[in-house]
Protein backbone atom coordinates (compact mmCIF):
# COMPACT_ATOMS: atom_id res chain seq x y z
CA UNK A 1 0.00 0.00 0.00
CA UNK A 2 2.84 2.22 0.22
CA UNK A 3 3.08 3.69 -2.90
CA UNK A 4 -0.25 2.60 -3.73
CA UNK A 5 -1.63 5.76 -1.54
CA UNK A 6 1.68 8.33 -2.33
CA UNK A 7 1.26 8.05 -5.87
CA UNK A 8 -2.29 8.57 -5.55
CA UNK A 9 -2.20 11.80 -4.40
CA UNK A 10 0.53 12.54 -6.33
CA UNK A 11 -1.61 12.38 -9.36
CA UNK A 12 -4.62 13.32 -7.58
CA UNK A 13 -6.54 15.09 -10.51
CA UNK A 14 -6.06 12.19 -12.86
CA UNK A 15 -7.15 9.46 -10.26
CA UNK A 16 -10.21 12.17 -9.54
CA UNK A 17 -11.11 12.54 -13.29
CA UNK A 18 -10.83 8.79 -13.99
CA UNK A 19 -12.94 7.81 -10.08
CA UNK A 20 -15.49 10.59 -11.12
CA UNK A 21 -16.13 8.92 -14.76
CA UNK A 22 -16.47 5.39 -13.22
CA UNK A 23 -18.86 6.89 -10.50
CA UNK A 24 -21.01 8.22 -12.83
CA UNK A 25 -20.87 5.32 -14.89
CA UNK A 26 -21.73 3.12 -12.11
CA UNK A 27 -24.24 5.77 -10.93
CA UNK A 28 -26.07 5.62 -14.11
CA UNK A 29 -25.99 1.79 -13.84
CA UNK A 30 -27.94 1.81 -11.00
CA UNK A 31 -30.41 4.87 -11.72
CA UNK A 32 -31.16 2.28 -14.75
CA UNK A 33 -31.22 -0.31 -12.78
CA UNK A 34 -33.57 1.24 -10.67
CA UNK A 35 -35.77 2.10 -13.62
CA UNK A 36 -35.82 -1.52 -14.89
CA UNK A 37 -36.77 -3.08 -11.21
CA UNK A 38 -39.39 -0.50 -10.92
CA UNK A 39 -40.79 -0.52 -14.29
CA UNK A 40 -40.93 -3.84 -14.06
CA UNK A 41 -42.68 -3.99 -10.70
CA UNK A 42 -45.28 -1.81 -12.05
CA UNK A 43 -45.87 -3.87 -15.27
CA UNK A 44 -46.12 -7.26 -13.53
CA UNK A 45 -46.17 -6.90 -9.58
CA UNK A 46 -49.80 -8.52 -9.61
CA UNK A 47 -48.13 -11.46 -11.23
CA UNK A 48 -45.35 -11.56 -9.01
CA UNK A 49 -47.90 -11.61 -5.77
CA UNK A 50 -49.61 -14.33 -7.70
CA UNK A 51 -48.70 -17.09 -5.56
CA UNK A 52 -49.03 -19.27 -8.78
CA UNK A 53 -46.24 -21.83 -10.53
CA UNK A 54 -48.04 -21.56 -14.29
CA UNK A 55 -50.74 -19.54 -16.30
CA UNK A 56 -52.58 -21.22 -18.63
CA UNK A 57 -54.23 -18.93 -21.92
CA UNK A 58 -56.43 -19.82 -24.43
CA UNK A 59 -54.31 -21.35 -27.44
CA UNK A 60 -53.03 -19.02 -29.65
CA UNK A 61 -52.74 -16.05 -27.55
CA UNK A 62 -49.42 -14.36 -28.21
CA UNK A 63 -48.08 -11.03 -27.03
CA UNK A 64 -50.49 -9.69 -24.29
CA UNK A 65 -51.73 -12.61 -23.43
CA UNK A 66 -54.02 -11.24 -20.88
CA UNK A 67 -55.76 -8.72 -22.84
CA UNK A 68 -56.26 -11.67 -25.71
CA UNK A 69 -56.92 -14.88 -24.00
CA UNK A 70 -60.58 -15.92 -23.13
CA UNK A 71 -61.59 -19.30 -21.52
CA UNK A 72 -64.64 -20.65 -20.83
CA UNK A 73 -65.95 -22.29 -17.84
CA UNK A 74 -65.42 -26.11 -19.20
CA UNK A 75 -61.94 -25.03 -19.28
CA UNK A 76 -61.54 -24.04 -16.00
CA UNK A 77 -63.05 -26.78 -14.80
CA UNK A 78 -61.04 -29.12 -17.06
CA UNK A 79 -58.05 -27.94 -14.96
CA UNK A 80 -59.17 -27.97 -11.85
CA UNK A 81 -59.93 -31.60 -12.52
CA UNK A 82 -55.88 -32.08 -13.23
CA UNK A 83 -54.44 -34.35 -11.11
CA UNK A 84 -51.85 -32.95 -9.10
CA UNK A 85 -52.73 -28.88 -10.36
CA UNK A 86 -54.53 -26.74 -8.37
CA UNK A 87 -56.36 -24.67 -10.25
CA UNK A 88 -58.24 -20.83 -10.13
CA UNK A 89 -59.43 -18.83 -12.73
CA UNK A 90 -58.32 -15.52 -13.56
CA UNK A 91 -59.89 -12.49 -15.10
CA UNK A 92 -57.78 -9.52 -15.90
CA UNK A 93 -59.68 -5.81 -17.50
CA UNK A 94 -58.04 -2.18 -17.36
CA UNK A 95 -61.14 0.23 -16.29
CA UNK A 96 -60.92 3.67 -14.98
CA UNK A 97 -62.75 4.57 -11.88
CA UNK A 98 -63.91 7.48 -9.25
CA UNK A 99 -63.23 8.06 -5.80
CA UNK A 100 -66.06 8.77 -3.81
CA UNK A 101 -64.40 11.99 -3.50
CA UNK A 102 -64.53 12.36 -7.21
CA UNK A 103 -61.03 11.60 -7.57
CA UNK A 104 -60.34 8.92 -11.09
CA UNK A 105 -58.10 6.68 -10.84
CA UNK A 106 -57.23 3.73 -13.40
CA UNK A 107 -57.02 0.28 -12.13
CA UNK A 108 -56.52 -2.85 -13.62
CA UNK A 109 -59.71 -5.24 -12.53
CA UNK A 110 -58.63 -8.92 -11.49
CA UNK A 111 -61.60 -10.95 -11.18
CA UNK A 112 -61.03 -13.90 -9.25
CA UNK A 113 -62.73 -16.06 -6.35
CA UNK A 114 -63.31 -14.92 -3.13
CA UNK A 115 -60.95 -17.76 -1.10
CA UNK A 116 -58.81 -18.91 -3.71
CA UNK A 117 -55.01 -18.38 -3.64
CA UNK A 118 -55.24 -16.10 -6.00
CA UNK A 119 -57.27 -13.81 -3.91
CA UNK A 120 -55.84 -11.25 -1.62
CA UNK A 121 -57.04 -11.93 2.09
CA UNK A 122 -60.27 -10.04 3.01
CA UNK A 123 -61.66 -9.98 -0.51
CA UNK A 124 -66.16 -10.57 -0.45
CA UNK A 125 -68.23 -11.05 -2.97
CA UNK A 126 -69.25 -7.99 -4.00
CA UNK A 127 -66.19 -6.07 -2.88
CA UNK A 128 -63.25 -4.66 -3.77
CA UNK A 129 -59.75 -5.09 -2.81
CA UNK A 130 -57.05 -1.94 -3.70
CA UNK A 131 -53.92 -1.53 -3.99
CA UNK A 132 -51.46 0.73 -2.05
CA UNK A 133 -51.42 3.19 -4.97
CA UNK A 134 -55.20 3.48 -5.48
CA UNK A 135 -55.16 4.07 -2.04
CA UNK A 136 -52.73 6.01 -1.58
CA UNK A 137 -55.26 8.60 -4.26
CA UNK A 138 -57.51 8.33 -1.60
CA UNK A 139 -59.23 5.52 -0.95
CA UNK A 140 -59.59 4.30 1.73
CA UNK A 141 -61.84 1.13 3.62
CA UNK A 142 -65.49 1.62 3.81
CA UNK A 143 -65.47 4.36 1.00
CA UNK A 144 -66.90 3.54 -2.63
CA UNK A 145 -65.52 3.14 -6.19
CA UNK A 146 -67.74 3.55 -9.05
CA UNK A 147 -66.53 2.56 -12.37
CA UNK A 148 -67.18 4.58 -15.01
CA UNK A 149 -69.65 3.81 -17.78
CA UNK A 150 -70.60 0.43 -16.48
CA UNK A 151 -72.54 2.35 -13.25
CA UNK A 152 -71.20 -0.37 -11.30
CA UNK A 153 -70.10 1.03 -7.28
CA UNK A 154 -68.05 -1.29 -4.92
CA UNK A 155 -67.20 -0.91 -1.52
CA UNK A 156 -63.54 -1.02 -0.76
CA UNK A 157 -63.13 -3.68 1.86
CA UNK A 158 -59.17 -3.84 2.00
CA UNK A 159 -56.23 -2.55 0.94
CA UNK A 160 -53.36 -4.78 -0.20
CA UNK A 161 -49.41 -3.76 -0.61
CA UNK A 162 -47.81 -2.38 -4.37
CA UNK A 163 -49.73 -4.49 -6.89
CA UNK A 164 -49.80 -3.06 -10.32
CA UNK A 165 -50.36 -4.40 -13.98
CA UNK A 166 -49.07 -2.46 -17.35
CA UNK A 167 -48.20 0.27 -14.95
CA UNK A 168 -52.22 -0.05 -13.54
CA UNK A 169 -52.68 -0.15 -10.03
CA UNK A 170 -54.41 -3.45 -9.28
CA UNK A 171 -58.08 -4.08 -7.96
CA UNK A 172 -59.29 -6.97 -6.66
CA UNK A 173 -62.46 -8.37 -6.88
CA UNK A 174 -64.73 -11.52 -7.28
CA UNK A 175 -65.60 -12.49 -10.82
CA UNK A 176 -68.98 -11.96 -10.93
CA UNK A 177 -68.08 -8.63 -10.12
CA UNK A 178 -65.47 -8.53 -12.65
CA UNK A 179 -67.86 -9.25 -15.63
CA UNK A 180 -70.19 -6.59 -14.56
CA UNK A 181 -66.66 -4.27 -14.49
CA UNK A 182 -65.72 -6.19 -17.73
CA UNK A 183 -69.27 -6.26 -19.67
CA UNK A 184 -67.47 -7.30 -23.07
CA UNK A 185 -66.90 -10.94 -21.30
CA UNK A 186 -69.52 -13.27 -22.00
CA UNK A 187 -71.44 -15.39 -19.24
CA UNK A 188 -68.59 -17.96 -17.46
CA UNK A 189 -65.95 -16.38 -19.23
CA UNK A 190 -62.49 -15.50 -17.37
CA UNK A 191 -59.04 -14.22 -18.74
CA UNK A 192 -56.70 -17.34 -17.79
CA UNK A 193 -56.26 -19.92 -15.34
CA UNK A 194 -53.95 -19.62 -12.57
CA UNK A 195 -52.40 -23.00 -11.60
CA UNK A 196 -50.28 -24.09 -8.34
CA UNK A 197 -49.33 -27.18 -10.08
CA UNK A 198 -46.95 -29.97 -8.39
CA UNK A 199 -44.08 -31.47 -10.28
CA UNK A 200 -44.50 -34.13 -12.87
CA UNK A 201 -48.23 -33.25 -13.31
CA UNK A 202 -48.74 -33.37 -17.10
CA UNK A 203 -49.50 -29.58 -17.98
CA UNK A 204 -48.95 -30.47 -21.85
CA UNK A 205 -51.41 -33.18 -22.02
CA UNK A 206 -53.87 -31.05 -20.31
CA UNK A 207 -52.85 -27.79 -22.84
CA UNK A 208 -53.64 -30.35 -25.70
CA UNK A 209 -56.92 -31.21 -24.62
CA UNK A 210 -58.11 -28.01 -23.02
CA UNK A 211 -57.18 -26.25 -25.85
CA UNK A 212 -54.88 -23.80 -23.42
CA UNK A 213 -51.23 -22.48 -23.79
CA UNK A 214 -49.66 -22.89 -20.22
CA UNK A 215 -46.76 -20.82 -19.57
CA UNK A 216 -44.45 -20.86 -16.05
CA UNK A 217 -45.58 -17.49 -14.07
CA UNK A 218 -42.76 -15.88 -15.11
CA UNK A 219 -42.58 -16.88 -18.41
CA UNK A 220 -46.09 -15.29 -18.27
CA UNK A 221 -44.56 -11.54 -17.28
CA UNK A 222 -43.92 -11.37 -21.34
CA UNK A 223 -48.04 -11.46 -21.66
CA UNK A 224 -47.87 -7.87 -19.40
CA UNK A 225 -48.21 -5.04 -22.27
CA UNK A 226 -45.11 -3.26 -22.47
CA UNK A 227 -43.14 -5.98 -20.52
CA UNK A 228 -40.65 -7.28 -22.91
CA UNK A 229 -39.79 -3.98 -24.56
CA UNK A 230 -39.11 -2.17 -21.49
CA UNK A 231 -37.02 -4.78 -20.56
CA UNK A 232 -34.77 -5.18 -23.94
CA UNK A 233 -34.24 -1.42 -23.74
CA UNK A 234 -33.13 -0.83 -20.16
CA UNK A 235 -30.91 -4.18 -21.03
CA UNK A 236 -29.54 -2.74 -23.70
CA UNK A 237 -28.32 0.23 -22.18
CA UNK A 238 -26.79 -1.77 -19.06
CA UNK A 239 -24.83 -4.01 -21.40
CA UNK A 240 -23.19 -0.74 -22.92
CA UNK A 241 -22.92 0.32 -19.53
CA UNK A 242 -21.10 -2.57 -18.72
CA UNK A 243 -18.94 -2.40 -21.95
CA UNK A 244 -17.89 0.95 -21.36
CA UNK A 245 -17.11 0.79 -17.63
CA UNK A 246 -13.57 -1.27 -18.30
CA UNK A 247 -12.91 0.06 -21.47
CA UNK A 248 -12.80 3.22 -19.86
CA UNK A 249 -10.57 2.20 -16.86
CA UNK A 250 -8.45 0.01 -19.38
CA UNK A 251 -7.19 3.02 -21.51
CA UNK A 252 -6.90 5.51 -18.29
CA UNK A 253 -4.92 2.31 -17.15
CA UNK A 254 -3.09 2.19 -20.08
CA UNK A 255 -2.57 5.86 -20.42
CA UNK A 256 -0.96 5.95 -16.73
CA UNK A 257 1.15 2.79 -17.10
CA UNK A 258 2.59 4.40 -20.08
CA UNK A 259 3.13 7.68 -18.55
CA UNK A 260 4.87 6.04 -15.22
CA UNK A 261 7.28 3.52 -17.32
CA UNK A 262 10.36 5.74 -16.28
CA UNK A 263 9.33 5.43 -12.21
CA UNK A 264 8.67 1.51 -13.12
CA UNK A 265 11.88 1.48 -14.86
CA UNK A 266 13.50 2.73 -11.34
CA UNK A 267 11.82 0.52 -9.51
CA UNK A 268 12.39 -2.20 -11.36
CA UNK A 269 16.32 -1.22 -11.49
CA UNK A 270 16.31 -0.84 -7.58
CA UNK A 271 15.10 -4.67 -7.77
CA UNK A 272 11.35 -4.51 -7.27
CA UNK A 273 10.36 -8.15 -8.01
CA UNK A 274 7.52 -7.71 -11.01
CA UNK A 275 4.83 -9.01 -8.44
CA UNK A 276 5.51 -6.38 -5.96
CA UNK A 277 4.85 -3.54 -9.17
CA UNK A 278 1.50 -5.58 -10.30
CA UNK A 279 0.24 -6.26 -6.95
CA UNK A 280 1.00 -2.20 -6.35
CA UNK A 281 -1.35 -1.39 -9.69
CA UNK A 282 -3.85 -4.14 -8.81
CA UNK A 283 -4.41 -2.22 -5.21
CA UNK A 284 -4.29 1.20 -6.65
CA UNK A 285 -6.86 0.17 -9.28
CA UNK A 286 -8.88 -1.92 -7.17
CA UNK A 287 -8.98 1.00 -4.54
CA UNK A 288 -9.93 3.92 -6.82
CA UNK A 289 -12.84 1.48 -8.77
CA UNK A 290 -14.42 0.10 -5.86
CA UNK A 291 -14.89 3.61 -3.81
CA UNK A 292 -15.80 4.76 -7.56
CA UNK A 293 -18.26 2.27 -7.62
CA UNK A 294 -19.50 2.86 -4.15
CA UNK A 295 -19.99 6.72 -5.19
CA UNK A 296 -21.98 6.37 -8.19
CA UNK A 297 -24.23 4.09 -6.09
CA UNK A 298 -24.64 6.52 -3.25
CA UNK A 299 -25.27 8.42 -6.02
CA UNK A 300 -27.88 5.94 -7.56
CA UNK A 301 -29.72 5.41 -4.27
CA UNK A 302 -29.11 9.44 -3.58
CA UNK A 303 -31.15 9.70 -7.00
CA UNK A 304 -33.93 6.95 -5.75
CA UNK A 305 -34.98 8.85 -2.71
CA UNK A 306 -34.87 12.16 -4.18
CA UNK A 307 -37.23 10.81 -6.95
CA UNK A 308 -39.61 9.30 -4.09
CA UNK A 309 -42.66 7.44 -5.26
CA UNK A 310 -43.75 10.02 -7.90
CA UNK A 311 -41.82 7.36 -10.73
CA UNK A 312 -41.59 3.92 -10.88
CA UNK A 313 -38.05 3.38 -9.43
CA UNK A 314 -36.98 0.80 -7.06
CA UNK A 315 -33.49 -0.14 -6.09
CA UNK A 316 -33.70 -2.16 -3.33
CA UNK A 317 -30.27 -2.69 -1.29
CA UNK A 318 -29.31 -6.11 -2.68
CA UNK A 319 -29.65 -5.13 -6.26
CA UNK A 320 -27.53 -1.99 -5.19
CA UNK A 321 -24.80 -3.92 -3.83
CA UNK A 322 -24.53 -6.08 -7.05
CA UNK A 323 -24.72 -2.59 -9.58
CA UNK A 324 -21.42 -1.64 -7.41
CA UNK A 325 -19.49 -5.15 -7.53
CA UNK A 326 -20.86 -5.27 -11.32
CA UNK A 327 -18.98 -2.23 -12.01
CA UNK A 328 -16.43 -2.93 -10.11
CA UNK A 329 -15.58 -5.98 -11.17
CA UNK A 330 -15.63 -4.73 -14.92
CA UNK A 331 -13.59 -1.64 -13.75
CA UNK A 332 -10.73 -4.23 -12.43
CA UNK A 333 -11.61 -6.30 -15.61
CA UNK A 334 -10.39 -3.17 -17.77
CA UNK A 335 -7.17 -2.65 -15.00
CA UNK A 336 -6.27 -6.03 -15.90
CA UNK A 337 -5.64 -5.58 -19.28
CA UNK A 338 -3.11 -2.95 -19.17
CA UNK A 339 -1.26 -4.80 -16.33
CA UNK A 340 1.00 -6.62 -18.82
CA UNK A 341 2.56 -3.38 -19.62
CA UNK A 342 3.59 -2.52 -15.81
CA UNK A 343 6.12 -5.18 -15.55
CA UNK A 344 7.52 -5.04 -18.48
CA UNK A 345 9.50 -1.40 -18.54
CA UNK A 346 13.37 -2.26 -18.99
CA UNK A 347 15.27 -1.47 -16.09
CA UNK A 348 18.22 -0.34 -18.08
CA UNK A 349 16.91 2.65 -19.60
CA UNK A 350 18.08 3.65 -16.14
CA UNK A 351 21.63 3.39 -17.56
CA UNK A 352 21.41 6.58 -19.70
CA UNK A 353 22.17 10.28 -19.04
CA UNK A 354 18.96 11.08 -21.10
CA UNK A 355 16.26 11.21 -18.20
CA UNK B 1 31.45 -7.26 0.42
CA UNK B 2 33.96 -7.96 -2.26
CA UNK B 3 33.15 -7.67 -6.06
CA UNK B 4 35.24 -9.38 -8.67
CA UNK B 5 34.78 -9.06 -12.40
CA UNK B 6 36.60 -11.97 -14.47
CA UNK B 7 37.03 -11.74 -17.63
CA UNK B 8 33.35 -9.80 -18.20
CA UNK B 9 32.45 -8.71 -22.13
CA UNK B 10 29.63 -6.91 -23.03
CA UNK B 11 28.42 -5.81 -26.29
CA UNK B 12 25.67 -3.31 -27.81
CA UNK B 13 23.64 -4.29 -31.13
CA UNK B 14 24.31 -6.91 -33.52
CA UNK B 15 25.56 -7.78 -37.11
CA UNK B 16 27.63 -4.42 -38.93
CA UNK B 17 26.57 -2.26 -35.40
CA UNK B 18 28.09 -4.61 -33.06
CA UNK B 19 29.95 -3.23 -30.64
CA UNK B 20 32.41 -4.58 -27.92
CA UNK B 21 32.21 -1.95 -24.83
CA UNK B 22 33.95 -4.16 -22.35
CA UNK B 23 36.37 -6.97 -23.56
CA UNK B 24 37.35 -9.37 -20.93
CA UNK B 25 37.79 -6.82 -18.26
CA UNK B 26 39.31 -8.43 -15.03
CA UNK B 27 38.79 -6.10 -11.85
CA UNK B 28 38.30 -6.56 -8.49
CA UNK B 29 37.16 -3.79 -5.47
CA UNK B 30 37.69 -4.38 -1.83
CA UNK B 31 34.89 -3.41 0.93
CA UNK B 32 36.09 -0.10 2.85
CA UNK B 33 37.48 1.28 -0.55
CA UNK B 34 35.80 4.64 -2.61
CA UNK B 35 36.86 3.44 -6.21
CA UNK B 36 37.00 6.14 -9.09
CA UNK B 37 36.01 4.73 -12.29
CA UNK B 38 37.19 7.29 -14.74
CA UNK B 39 37.76 7.49 -19.00
CA UNK B 40 36.22 9.23 -21.16
CA UNK B 41 32.36 9.15 -22.04
CA UNK B 42 31.48 6.01 -24.08
CA UNK B 43 34.32 3.92 -22.34
CA UNK B 44 32.27 1.88 -21.06
CA UNK B 45 31.81 3.06 -16.90
CA UNK B 46 28.04 2.95 -16.64
CA UNK B 47 27.99 -0.46 -18.21
CA UNK B 48 30.34 -1.59 -15.62
CA UNK B 49 28.43 -0.19 -13.28
CA UNK B 50 25.21 -1.89 -14.37
CA UNK B 51 27.11 -5.05 -14.54
CA UNK B 52 28.78 -4.85 -11.36
CA UNK B 53 25.27 -4.12 -10.08
CA UNK B 54 23.25 -7.27 -11.48
CA UNK B 55 21.24 -5.20 -14.03
CA UNK B 56 23.08 -6.00 -17.14
CA UNK B 57 24.06 -9.64 -17.68
CA UNK B 58 27.36 -9.98 -19.36
CA UNK B 59 28.17 -11.41 -22.31
CA UNK B 60 30.46 -13.62 -21.02
CA UNK B 61 32.56 -13.45 -17.88
CA UNK B 62 31.78 -13.88 -14.22
CA UNK B 63 30.76 -11.13 -11.72
CA UNK B 64 31.40 -12.60 -8.24
CA UNK B 65 29.68 -11.09 -5.26
CA UNK B 66 31.28 -12.33 -2.20
CA UNK B 67 32.67 -15.43 -3.80
CA UNK B 68 28.71 -15.81 -5.87
CA UNK B 69 28.46 -15.37 -9.37
CA UNK B 70 25.35 -13.11 -10.48
CA UNK B 71 25.96 -13.10 -13.87
CA UNK B 72 24.38 -16.64 -15.25
CA UNK B 73 21.25 -15.79 -12.25
CA UNK B 74 17.42 -15.28 -13.83
CA UNK B 75 16.15 -11.65 -14.00
CA UNK B 76 14.08 -12.86 -10.71
CA UNK B 77 17.05 -13.53 -8.73
CA UNK B 78 19.17 -10.63 -10.16
CA UNK B 79 16.47 -8.17 -9.05
CA UNK B 80 16.54 -9.98 -5.41
CA UNK B 81 20.16 -9.46 -5.67
CA UNK B 82 19.98 -5.82 -5.98
CA UNK B 83 17.08 -4.90 -3.72
CA UNK B 84 18.59 -6.62 -1.11
CA UNK B 85 22.48 -6.36 -1.12
CA UNK B 86 22.94 -3.25 -3.64
CA UNK B 87 22.57 0.42 -3.56
CA UNK B 88 22.38 2.37 -6.33
CA UNK B 89 22.48 5.60 -7.57
CA UNK B 90 21.82 6.41 -11.30
CA UNK B 91 23.21 9.39 -12.79
CA UNK B 92 19.68 10.91 -13.70
CA UNK B 93 15.96 10.14 -12.73
CA UNK B 94 16.64 8.41 -9.27
CA UNK B 95 13.45 10.15 -7.88
CA UNK B 96 9.67 9.69 -8.10
CA UNK B 97 7.65 12.48 -8.94
CA UNK B 98 5.16 13.68 -5.92
CA UNK B 99 7.14 11.94 -3.35
CA UNK B 100 8.85 13.23 -0.74
CA UNK B 101 12.15 12.84 0.28
CA UNK B 102 11.53 10.84 2.93
CA UNK B 103 9.10 8.84 1.13
CA UNK B 104 11.49 8.22 -1.90
CA UNK B 105 14.44 6.44 0.99
CA UNK B 106 11.37 4.70 2.35
CA UNK B 107 10.56 3.37 -1.25
CA UNK B 108 13.40 1.49 -0.80
CA UNK B 109 12.25 -0.71 1.84
CA UNK B 110 8.76 -1.25 -0.01
CA UNK B 111 10.93 -1.86 -3.02
CA UNK B 112 12.60 -4.78 -0.78
CA UNK B 113 9.51 -6.30 0.42
CA UNK B 114 9.65 -4.73 3.66
CA UNK B 115 7.47 -2.58 5.83
CA UNK B 116 8.48 0.84 5.20
CA UNK B 117 6.47 2.10 8.64
CA UNK B 118 9.35 0.26 10.35
CA UNK B 119 12.07 2.21 8.55
CA UNK B 120 11.18 5.49 9.20
CA UNK B 121 13.67 6.51 11.99
CA UNK B 122 16.40 4.64 9.80
CA UNK B 123 14.99 6.87 6.93
CA UNK B 124 15.17 9.93 8.34
CA UNK B 125 18.79 9.21 9.97
CA UNK B 126 20.39 8.38 5.95
CA UNK B 127 18.69 11.76 5.25
CA UNK B 128 20.21 13.18 8.30
CA UNK B 129 23.86 11.67 7.07
CA UNK B 130 23.24 13.13 3.73
CA UNK B 131 22.55 16.71 5.65
CA UNK B 132 19.05 16.69 4.53
CA UNK B 133 17.51 16.68 7.39
CA UNK B 134 15.35 19.81 7.27
CA UNK B 135 14.18 18.53 3.73
CA UNK B 136 12.17 15.44 4.77
CA UNK B 137 9.34 17.34 3.55
CA UNK B 138 10.25 18.40 0.22
CA UNK B 139 8.99 16.58 -3.19
CA UNK B 140 11.51 16.41 -5.81
CA UNK B 141 10.50 19.63 -7.83
CA UNK B 142 11.39 21.47 -4.58
CA UNK B 143 15.44 20.32 -4.37
CA UNK B 144 18.37 21.25 -6.30
CA UNK B 145 20.52 18.91 -8.43
CA UNK B 146 22.75 18.29 -5.49
CA UNK B 147 19.62 17.65 -3.28
CA UNK B 148 18.36 15.39 -5.08
CA UNK B 149 20.95 12.74 -5.63
CA UNK B 150 21.84 13.14 -2.11
CA UNK B 151 18.20 12.09 -1.46
CA UNK B 152 18.78 9.08 -3.78
CA UNK B 153 22.27 8.95 -1.78
CA UNK B 154 20.30 8.25 1.47
CA UNK B 155 17.97 5.79 -0.68
CA UNK B 156 20.40 3.93 -2.00
CA UNK B 157 21.81 3.55 1.65
CA UNK B 158 19.16 3.34 4.12
CA UNK B 159 19.19 -0.86 4.13
CA UNK B 160 22.72 -0.71 4.54
CA UNK B 161 24.09 -2.54 1.17
CA UNK B 162 27.21 -3.86 1.36
CA UNK B 163 27.80 -2.80 -2.37
CA UNK B 164 27.34 1.27 -3.22
CA UNK B 165 27.52 2.21 -6.98
CA UNK B 166 27.00 5.43 -7.98
CA UNK B 167 27.15 6.67 -11.66
CA UNK B 168 28.54 10.80 -12.14
CA UNK B 169 26.86 11.63 -9.10
CA UNK B 170 27.73 15.05 -9.77
CA UNK B 171 27.07 15.62 -13.55
CA UNK B 172 24.32 18.60 -12.59
CA UNK B 173 25.76 19.81 -9.36
CA UNK B 174 27.33 22.89 -8.66
CA UNK B 175 31.60 22.67 -7.43
CA UNK B 176 30.68 22.95 -3.88
CA UNK B 177 28.21 20.25 -3.37
CA UNK B 178 30.05 18.13 -5.79
CA UNK B 179 32.65 18.36 -3.11
CA UNK B 180 30.29 17.81 -0.76
CA UNK B 181 28.84 14.27 -2.24
CA UNK B 182 32.54 13.12 -2.99
CA UNK B 183 32.74 13.38 0.76
CA UNK B 184 30.02 11.81 1.60
CA UNK B 185 30.60 9.02 -0.66
CA UNK B 186 34.02 8.37 0.95
CA UNK B 187 33.01 8.77 4.32
CA UNK B 188 30.14 5.53 3.48
CA UNK B 189 32.78 3.31 1.97
CA UNK B 190 35.55 4.53 4.96
CA UNK B 191 32.90 4.19 7.86
CA UNK B 192 30.49 1.60 6.93
CA UNK B 193 32.59 -0.60 5.43
CA UNK B 194 30.91 -1.72 2.57
CA UNK B 195 32.75 -1.51 -1.32
CA UNK B 196 31.85 1.75 -3.27
CA UNK B 197 32.24 2.34 -7.06
CA UNK B 198 31.99 5.55 -8.34
CA UNK B 199 31.66 6.67 -12.33
CA UNK B 200 32.75 10.14 -12.61
CA UNK B 201 34.80 12.63 -14.96
CA UNK B 202 34.50 14.99 -11.81
CA UNK B 203 38.46 15.55 -9.85
CA UNK B 204 36.26 16.53 -6.58
CA UNK B 205 35.36 12.81 -6.75
CA UNK B 206 38.49 11.28 -7.74
CA UNK B 207 40.51 13.18 -5.12
CA UNK B 208 38.30 11.97 -2.47
CA UNK B 209 38.46 8.10 -3.58
CA UNK B 210 40.93 6.08 -2.06
CA UNK B 211 41.41 4.07 -5.87
CA UNK B 212 41.01 5.33 -9.45
CA UNK B 213 40.46 2.74 -12.39
CA UNK B 214 40.69 4.19 -15.77
CA UNK B 215 38.69 2.67 -18.60
CA UNK B 216 40.33 3.13 -22.34
CA UNK B 217 37.62 4.80 -24.77
N1 LIG C 1 21.53 0.00 -24.77
C1 LIG C 1 22.58 0.28 -25.59
N2 LIG C 1 22.53 -0.06 -26.89
C2 LIG C 1 23.55 0.20 -27.72
N3 LIG C 1 24.65 0.82 -27.34
C3 LIG C 1 24.78 1.19 -26.06
C4 LIG C 1 23.75 0.95 -25.13
N4 LIG C 1 24.14 1.43 -23.93
C5 LIG C 1 25.37 1.95 -24.12
N5 LIG C 1 25.76 1.81 -25.39
C6 LIG C 1 27.04 2.21 -25.94
O1 LIG C 1 28.05 1.61 -25.18
C7 LIG C 1 29.10 2.48 -24.98
C8 LIG C 1 29.41 2.62 -23.51
O2 LIG C 1 28.31 3.27 -22.90
P1 LIG C 1 28.34 3.62 -21.36
O3 LIG C 1 28.61 2.41 -20.58
O4 LIG C 1 27.10 4.36 -21.07
O5 LIG C 1 29.59 4.59 -21.28
P2 LIG C 1 29.92 5.74 -20.24
O6 LIG C 1 29.03 5.57 -19.08
O7 LIG C 1 31.35 5.55 -19.95
O8 LIG C 1 29.67 7.01 -20.97
C9 LIG C 1 28.72 3.78 -25.65
O9 LIG C 1 29.36 3.83 -26.92
C10 LIG C 1 27.23 3.69 -25.79
O10 LIG C 1 26.83 4.38 -26.94
MG1 LIG D 1 27.58 6.76 -18.27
Amino acid sequence: MFLVLRELRAARARFLLMGAVVALIAALVGIVSGFTNGLGDDTVSALRRLPATHIAFAAGTGTDAFARSALDPAAVRGWQAVPGVEATPVGVAIARGTTGRGVPVDLAAFGVEPGSFAAPAGLTAGGVVVSRKIADAGVRPGDTLAVDRTGVRLPVVGVTGRSAYGHVPAAYMSLATWRRVHPAARPGEVSAVALRARAGADLAAADRRLGTRTETRDAAFAAAPGYTGERLTMNSILVFLYLIAPLVVGAFFAVWTVQRTPELALLRALGAARRTLLGHTLAQAALVVVAASLAGGALAAGAGLALGAAVPFSLPAASLLGTVAAVSAAGLAGAALTLRRVASPDPLTMLGAAR
Amino acid sequence: MSLRLEGVTVAYGRGAARTTVLDGLDLEFAPGVLTALTGPSGSGKSTLLAVAGALLRPDAGRVLLDGEDVAPLGDARRARVRRERIGYLFQSGNLLPGLTALDQVLTMAHVARRRPARYRDRAAAALDAVGLAHRRGHRPEQLSGGERQRVALARALVLEPSLLLVDEPTAAVDRAQAGELAALLADCAGRRGCTAVVATHDPAVTEAAGRVVALAA
